[in-house]
């Protein structure tokens, strides 16, 4: 199992496509450690500050001779950014569990690897299959990587802001029910 | 769950939020109009969605990871 520490120094360095490689292989896990705290932050919103705050802090970031150091220091900042937030909210109290198996976990050193060729053939297959307007709402997401909003994309499409929704809502599920049919559970990726 | 419940869970699994006057992530506004169990549903779908981006991604990156580096190269 990968020790993500390898792209500790280049990103220490300011090297953003090490942290690129890093933050591909640590993300499922950081978001597995905000599962307990989805009912009472925005957990998205989270996991993108905690991952601005690695970026910044990582130089300061010392190793302590076990595996994903860099990991374990992302998973603590995401669960007190978490914390901090359901503060804030006045939200409810939280099972510490999953955010503690995390912890073990990769300071075991079992921490994801990259993406899975025969998963992104499957993935593909199945979005060739989409109808249109779901496949177009799918496309918009896709592209803007998350830097544009969706009434902006709504917009593109000449589509209602919960047309657009519920477009991607339908091409999440008839993807989720394709990859099922293949045997790929994509949710089980991630989680 | 009502199709607007629908709306808004997709809304909130999305990788988009905006930023505070400091430059901090905000949470999407419609995460607080949803309740427990549609918070839960939008972290799954979230999680969801995530992992299909990054499989079709050549780098493995989702939306949340792009978004991410987008803004440290746009302040480096």
């Amino acid at each position: 199992m990968a020790d993500l520490d390898v792209h500790h120094p280049a990103i220490a360095a300011s090297d953003a496509h090490a942290f690129g490689r890093w933050v591909a292989a640590a993300e499922p896990e950081l978001r597995v450690s905000l599962r307990s705290f989805a009912a009472v932050a925005d957990c998205e919103a989270v996991l993108q500050e905690a991952l601005l705050r690695v970026w910044q802090a990582a130089p300061r970031v010392e190793p302590d001779g076990r595996p994903n150091a860099l990991l374990r220091f992302a998973v603590r900042v995401a669960r007190n950014l978490a914390l901090s937030e359901a503060r804030r909210f006045r939200t409810a109290a939280l099972d510490e569990g999953a955010f503690e198996r995390v912890l073990d976990d990769v300071a075991a050193g079992e921490a994801s690897e990259g993406p899975d060729p025969l998963l992104r053939r499957a993935i593909e297959a199945c979005r060739d299959e989409l109808p249109e307007k779901p496949a177009a709402a799918l496309a918009q997401r896709m592209g803007a990587g998350g830097a544009e909003p969706d009434e902006l994309l709504a917009e593109r499409l000449g589509m209602r802001l919960n047309t657009f929704l519920q477009n991607f809502t339908r091409a999440r599920k008839l993807l989720a029910a394709c990859l099922e049919g293949r045997g790929v559970a994509l949710a089980a990726e991630w989680r | 769950m009502s199709d607007d419940d629908e709306a808004l869970l997709e809304a909130v699994a999305g990788a988009y939020r905006e930023r505070g006057p400091r430059g901090e992530v905000r949470s999407h506004p419609a995460w607080h109009d949803l309740d427990a169990a549609g918070r839960e549903a939008a972290w799954a779908a979230a999680a969801e969605s995530r992992a299909m981006e990054a499989a079709l991604d050549p780098g493995g990156l989702s939306s949340t990871a792009r978004a991410v580096l987008a803004r440290i190269r746009r302040a480096g």
